[in-house]
C-alpha cells in the first residue's frame, strides 16, 4: 500500500490531455489505410477487394468522372487489419487518422477514383 | 360524566349487542332478512358501546382515578369492584376505538347466518370481559374477568373449527393462556396475602411494607404470567398459531387488544401495585423486551402467510412496549423519576398506536383474503389497482407500523428512543452500556421492521398479480369504513400528538406523581422529550411540512408545466422479451438476505431434488425447499411437553378402572383424614 | 440529434457527404435545423452526460475499450461523462455489436426507456454494418433497429477515438472524418475530381 502511493507520486499525472493537447501514444494506433490512386490499377483493386475481410472495399467500374473506376472505401467497416497494406505496400499506407467519428453514415463512405484506364 | 358511567354505558351497549345477535341471529327458522337485520343492529349497538368506552377511557386519562364501586358479589369470592383508573385509560380508549372499527367492519365481512350471530354475541361478551379486566379494582374481579376473556377468545378463534390448523391454534392459545393464568394467580395471591387485602388500591398503598423478596417474586411471576398473554419470547409460540386462524376481525381484536391485556398487567404490577424496585428487575424486563422485539421481527421476515407475518409483528411491538416499561423501571431504580414517568408515557403511547395500526392491518388482511381468495403473499400481487381504497388504507397502516414519519408509529418509537438515549444519566457506566445495547436492538428492530413491511406491502399490493385469483380480485362489497376509521385514527394520533401527550401526561401524573407536561410540551406544538437541551420536535409541524413538500411541487408543476410532449412507454423491465409475473420478487427471495445474515438463529434447512443428474436440469423439474427451524418449539416446548406426557403416563396407573382399587383409595383417605383430625 | 422532431428521419443530420450541388438550398435548410438541434443538445449535455452501453452481440473487445475510458489514463469523468446502468437515467446510448436478431426487442426497449432528448452512438465496425452482413442471425448493423446519431468506426475503436466520438456527439469537437479523403498524398478537404 505505501509503495503504491510512493510509485504514484514518482510517476506523476498519467492522464492524457486529449483533446486539449494531442496524445503522443496515438501515433502507435492501427488506423484505416490511405490509397495512392496513381499506383492502383484495376487488377490490384480487385485483389484488394477480395482480401478485405470486412467487405470495406468495393470496385465500381466506370463510375469515375472520366469513365475510370472508383474504389469505394467504407471507413466504417474497416477493422484496420492491415491486409491491404501487406498486399500492396507502396500503394496502400496507414492514414494515421483515428478521429473518425461521423454524424452521418455517408460521411464514412469514401470514393477513391483510380487512374484512368490507359487506352 | 363520571368515567365509570361511560363504562357502564359501554357494557350495556355490548351486552345488548350480544343479546340481539344471539336472539335475532340464531333463532331457529329466522328468515335471512331478519338475521341480517339483527346482526346489523347488534353492530350498531356494539359501535355505540365502543364510542362510550372511548369517552370513558379519555375521561379517565384526563380526570384521574375514579372512586371504587362495589357491585354485589358472593360471599365466597368477595364483591366485584370496579374503578376507572388512569393507567387503564389508554387501554379502554383503545378498546372502544377497536370496537367501533370492528363493528363497522363486521356486517360486510361475515356472512349472515347462525354461526356469525353466535360469533358476534361471543365477541361482544369478550368486549365486556376485557373492559372488566381494565376496570377491575380488586384481585378477584381481575382474575375472573381475565379468565373470561381467555375462554371467550378461545371460542372466537374456533369460529371455523373444522378448518385446517384452527383447532390446534385455539388449543395452543388456551393452553398457554392457562399456564400464564396460574402464574398470575400466584403473583396476585402473594401480594394480596402480604398486604392483607384484595383491593388493588390498598395493595398499592401497603406494597412498600411487603418484604423485597416477596415483591420481587410477585413481579417475576407477573412478568412471566402476563408475558404469556403479551407474547414475550420464549412464551410467544401460541401467537403465530392462534392469531392467523381466527376470522379477520377476531385476529384484529386479538392482536390489537388482547395482547395489550398482557402489557396492561405488566404495567399494573410495575407502576401501580409495586413501588420502584431493584435495578435488576428493570434490566430483566428490558432484556426480555429487546429479545422479543428482535426475534419477533426476524421471524416475521420469513412468513409467506400475511396473517402469520402480522402476528410475528405483534410480538415485535410487544417487545418494544416492554422495552419502554423496562427502561422506565431502570431509570426509576436510579432515582430519575422524570425519565421513569416519561418512558411509561412513551410505552402507553405505543400501546395506543400499535392497537390502532395492527387492527387496521389485520382487517385489511381479511379484505385481501376475501377478495383474492388467499393469504399467501406469493399468490398475490398488483392489488393496488384492483383494491384501490384498501391499498391506500393499508399503506397508512404500513407507514404507521414501520415507524415512518409523519405517522404515529414514528412518534412513539422516537419517544422511546429519546428515553433510551438518556441512559448516561443513571450515573452507572454498566447500566448506561446495557441501555445503549437495548437502544441498538431497538434500532435493529426498527430497520428490520421497515424491511419487513416494504415486503409486506410491496409483494401483495405492488407489481403484477402472480395468480389469476389475484388478478380477479375486486373491491365490490368489501368493508372499508372500519379500516378507514382506524387509518384516520393513525393520522390523528400523529398530527394531534400534542393533544395525545397532554392526555397521557395527565394520566402519568396520576399514576407516578410526576408532572411531565411543563417539561414535555413547553410550547403548544413542539415536543421536548425526556430532557431539556437534548432534542425537540413537533409532530404537527412535521406532518404539515411533509404534506406540503409533496403537494406544493406537484401544484407548481401542474400550474406551470412546460409544453414538452410526453411519451408513455412500458415499465423498464431490463429489456426482457416477455416479462412474466413469476419473474418478480417472491416474498421469500426478498427476505433471503436475512436468512443468510441470521442463519445462526434460523438454521434454515435446504432440500434440493433433481429429476435427473443433468447439471443443467434439462430433463425434469427441480424441487427446492427451505425451512426455518422452529427453535423454540423444538428445543423448549417439545421437551416440556414430553416431560408432561411422561408424568401423565407414570401417574395413569392410578386410574386403573378397578373398583376395588378405588375403594381402597377411599378407605386410605378416610383413615388419613381421621389421623390428621386426631392430631 | 434524436429529439422527437427528428425521430422519423432516423436522426441523420444534413444530407450525406459533402454538399451536393443542386440540392444546396434544401441541404442548407436541413443543416440549419440540425445545427439548432446540435446547439440545444450541446447546451443540455455539454457539461454532464450519462452513458448507457449496450452490447448487441459483440465480441466484447469494444466493451473492454469502453471500460478503459474510466481508467486513470483516459478518465472520461474529467470531461463530464459518466456511465450509468439505468436507461432511465441515461442521455446517450452507446451500442456495440452487429445487432443480432435475438436482441432486437431488448435494444428497442432500452432505447424507448430513455427519456428524450437522447443520443445514440454506434461503436465499432460491427455496429456500423461491416464485418457481418444481414442474415438469419443478425440485422447487420445497429442502424437497422435504432436511429443512430454518431458513428464511430474501429475494430475496436481506441479509447481516444471513443472520446472523440463522444465529444462530437455533444458538439464539443467538430467532426473531422467528413473532410478526410483517405487518398495518399492529397490535401485534407480537397475533393477529388
Amino acid at each position: 500500500m505505501p509503495m503504491w502511493f510512493a510509485r504514484g507520486l514518482r510517476r506523476g499525472i498519467v492522464t492524457t490531455r486529449y483533446p486539449a493537447r494531442p496524445e503522443p501514444s496515438a501515433a502507435g494506433l492501427p488506423t484505416p489505410p490511405a490509397f495512392d490512386a496513381q499506383r492502383i490499377d484495376a487488377a490490384l483493386a480487385d485483389r484488394l477487394c477480395e482480401l478485405c475481410p470486412s467487405r470495406a472495399l468495393r470496385l465500381v467500374k466506370g463510375d469515375g468522372e472520366a469513365g475510370g473506376d472508383v474504389l469505394v472505401f467504407d471507413v466504417g467497416a474497416c477493422t484496420a487489419c492491415g491486409r491491404c497494406q501487406e498486399a500492396a505496400p507502396g500503394a496502400v499506407t496507414a492514414s494515421g487518422e483515428f478521429e473518425l467519428a461521423a454524424t452521418a453514415r455517408g460521411h464514412l463512405v469514401k470514393r477513391i477514383p483510380l487512374a484512368e484506364a490507359r487506352p | 360524566m363520571n368515567s365509570l358511567t361511560w363504562f357502564y354505558a359501554a357494557a350495556v351497549g355490548w351486552g345488548l349487542a350480544a343479546a340481539v345477535a344471539l336472539l335475532g341471529g340464531s333463532a331457529p327458522g329466522a328468515a335471512r332478512g331478519t338475521v341480517k337485520g339483527a346482526l346489523r343492529a347488534a353492530c350498531v349497538l356494539s359501535a355505540l358501546g365502543g364510542a362510550a368506552a372511548v369517552a370513558g377511557g379519555v375521561s379517565s386519562l384526563l380526570w384521574g382515578n375514579s372512586r371504587v364501586v362495589s357491585l354485589g358479589g358472593a360471599v365466597v369470592v368477595g364483591t366485584m369492584q370496579l374503578q376507572a383508573s388512569s393507567l387503564a385509560g389508554v387501554f379502554t380508549a383503545l378498546l372502544g376505538l377497536v370496537a367501533v372499527a370492528l363493528a363497522a367492519y363486521a356486517p360486510r365481512y361475515h356472512e349472515a347466518g347462525a354461526g356469525s350471530a353466535v360469533y358476534l354475541a361471543v365477541y361482544n361478551l369478550t368486549l365486556v370481559a376485557a373492559l372488566a379486566v381494565f376496570t377491575a379494582a380488586n384481585v378477584v374481579t381481575f382474575l375472573v374477568a381475565w379468565e373470561s376473556v381467555a375462554l371467550l377468545c378461545y371460542l372466537l378463534i374456533l369460529r371455523h373449527p373444522r378448518r385446517d390448523t384452527v383447532a390446534s391454534g385455539a388449543f395452543w392459545f388456551l393452553a398457554l393462556s392457562e399456564t400464564g393464568f396460574v402464574l398470575i394467580i400466584a403473583a396476585f395471591v402473594i401480594l394480596a396475602t402480604q398486604a392483607h387485602s384484595m383491593q388493588l388500591d390498598v395493595i398499592a398503598a401497603r406494597a412498600h411494607l411487603v418484604p423485597a423478596g416477596w415483591r420481587d417474586a410477585a413481579y417475576l411471576l407477573a412478568l412471566t404470567g402476563f408475558g404469556f398473554k403479551a407474547g414475550l419470547v420464549p412464551l410467544h409460540v401460541w401467537l403465530p398459531e392462534a392469531h392467523p386462524v381466527a376470522p379477520a376481525d377476531g385476529s384484529a381484536f386479538l392482536s390489537g387488544l388482547v395482547v395489550k391485556l398482557g402489557a396492561y398487567g405488566i404495567a399494573l404490577f410495575a407502576f401501580r401495585l409495586l413501588p420502584i424496585g431493584a435495578a435488576w428487575l428493570g434490566l430483566l424486563t428490558l432484556a426480555a423486551g429487546a429479545v422479543t422485539a428482535a426475534i419477533g421481527i426476524l421471524y416475521a421476515l420469513n412468513e409467506r402467510d400475511l396473517k402469520r407475518f402480522l402476528a410475528f409483528s405483534t410480538i415485535e411491538n410487544t417487545g418494544i412496549i416492554v422495552i419502554a416499561f423496562g427502561a422506565a423501571m431502570v431509570f426509576g431504580s436510579y432515582g430519575r423519576r422524570d425519565l421513569w414517568a416519561f418512558l411509561l408515557l412513551a410505552g402507553l403511547y405505543h400501546v395506543a398506536n400499535h392497537g390502532t395500526y395492527k387492527s387496521l392491518l389485520f382487517l385489511e388482511a381479511g379484505v385481501v383474503e376475501h377478495a383474492a381468495g388467499t393469504r399467501d403473499m406469493d399468490r398475490l400481487g398488483g392489488l393496488i389497482h384492483r383494491l384501490p381504497r384498501s391499498a391506500v388504507i393499508t399503506l397508512v397502516g404500513t407507514l404507521g407500523i414501520a415507524a415512518l414519519p409523519p405517522l404515529n408509529g414514528f412518534v412513539s418509537e422516537w419517544l422511546i428512543f429519546q428515553g433510551l438515549f438518556q441512559g448516561f444519566r443513571t450515573g452507572s457506566h454498566l447500566i448506561g452500556i446495557l441501555i445503549v445495547l437495548a437502544a441498538a436492538t431497538l434500532g435493529l428492530t426498527s430497520g428490520l421492521a421497515i424491511y419487513a413491511f416494504v415486503r409486506g406491502y410491496g409483494i401483495p399490493f405492488l407489481g403484477m398479480p402472480r395468480t389469476r385469483q389475484a388478478a380477479a380480485a375486486s373491491e365490490r362489497g368489501q368493508p372499508t369504513a372500519g379500516p378507514g376509521l382506524l387509518a384516520a385514527a393513525c393520522v390523528a394520533l400523529a398530527v394531534g400528538a400534542p393533544l395525545v401527550l397532554l392526555a397521557l401526561s395527565r394520566a402519568v401524573r396520576t399514576v407516578t406523581g410526576v408532572a411531565l407536561r411543563p417539561l414535555l410540551l413547553p410550547g403548544n406544538l413542539t415536543v421536548i422529550p425526556a430532557h431539556t437541551d437534548f432534542s425537540a420536535f413537533s409532530p404537527t409541524y412535521l406532518a404539515v411540512f411533509l404534506i406540503a413538500v409533496t403537494v406544493v411541487p406537484v401544484l407548481i408543476y401542474l400550474a406551470g408545466r412546460p409544453r414538452a410532449d410526453s411519451v408513455t412507454v412500458p415499465v423498464w423491465d431490463g429489456g426482457m422479451v416477455a416479462f412474466r409475473p413469476r419473474m418478480q420478487y417472491s416474498a421469500m427471495t426478498f427476505s433471503a438476505p436475512t436468512r443468510v445474515t441470521f442463519d445462526a438463529l434460523y438454521r434454515p434447512s435446504v432440500s434440493l431434488r433433481r429429476a435427473s443428474d443433468d447439471p443443467a436440469g434439462r430433463s425434469g423439474p427441480v424441487h427446492y425447499e427451505t425451512e426455518v427451524t422452529p427453535v423454540f418449539l423444538r428445543y423448549l416446548y417439545r421437551p416440556v411437553i414430553r416431560a408432561v406426557e411422561w408424568l401423565a403416563d407414570t401417574v395413569r396407573p392410578i386410574q386403573s378402572g378397578d373398583v376395588n382399587l378405588y375403594l381402597l383409595y377411599v378407605f386410605v383417605v378416610i383413615l388419613l383424614a381421621y389421623l390428621i383430625g386426631a392430631l | 440529434m434524436s429529439g422527437n422532431d427528428m425521430a422519423a428521419s432516423g436522426g441523420a443530420g444534413p444530407a450525406t457527404g459533402p454538399a451536393l450541388g443542386g440540392r444546396a438550398g434544401e441541404a442548407g435548410q436541413e443543416q440549419r435545423v440540425a445545427a439548432e438541434l446540435r446547439a440545444r443538445v450541446a447546451r443540455q449535455f455539454g457539461r454532464s452526460l450519462h452513458i448507457r452501453t449496450l452490447d448487441t452481440g459483440s465480441c466484447a473487445v469494444c466493451e473492454q475499450e469502453i471500460r478503459l475510458l474510466a481508467a486513470p489514463h483516459y478518465d472520461l469523468h474529467r470531461l463530464g461523462f459518466f456511465f450509468t446502468p439505468a436507461p432511465r437515467h441515461a442521455d446517450l446510448l452507446m451500442v456495440t455489436g452487429p445487432m443480432i436478431r435475438a436482441f432486437g426487442v431488448a435494444a428497442r426497449k432500452t432505447f424507448d426507456a430513455m427519456p428524450g432528448p437522447k443520443i445514440v452512438v454506434a461503436t465499432g465496425a460491427c455496429a456500423l454494418g461491416g464485418v457481418y452482413p444481414a442474415d438469419a442471425f443478425t440485422h447487420g448493423g445497429v442502424g437497422e433497429v435504432l436511429p443512430v446519431d454518431v458513428w464511430i468506426p474501429g475494430c475496436p475503436p481506441s479509447p481516444l477515438a471513443l472520446l472523440q466520438g463522444l465529444l462530437v456527439a455533444v458538439d464539443r469537437l467538430a467532426e473531422k472524418v467528413a473532410g478526410l479523403t483517405f487518398i495518399a498524398g492529397a490535401q485534407p478537404g480537397e475533393v477529388p475530381e
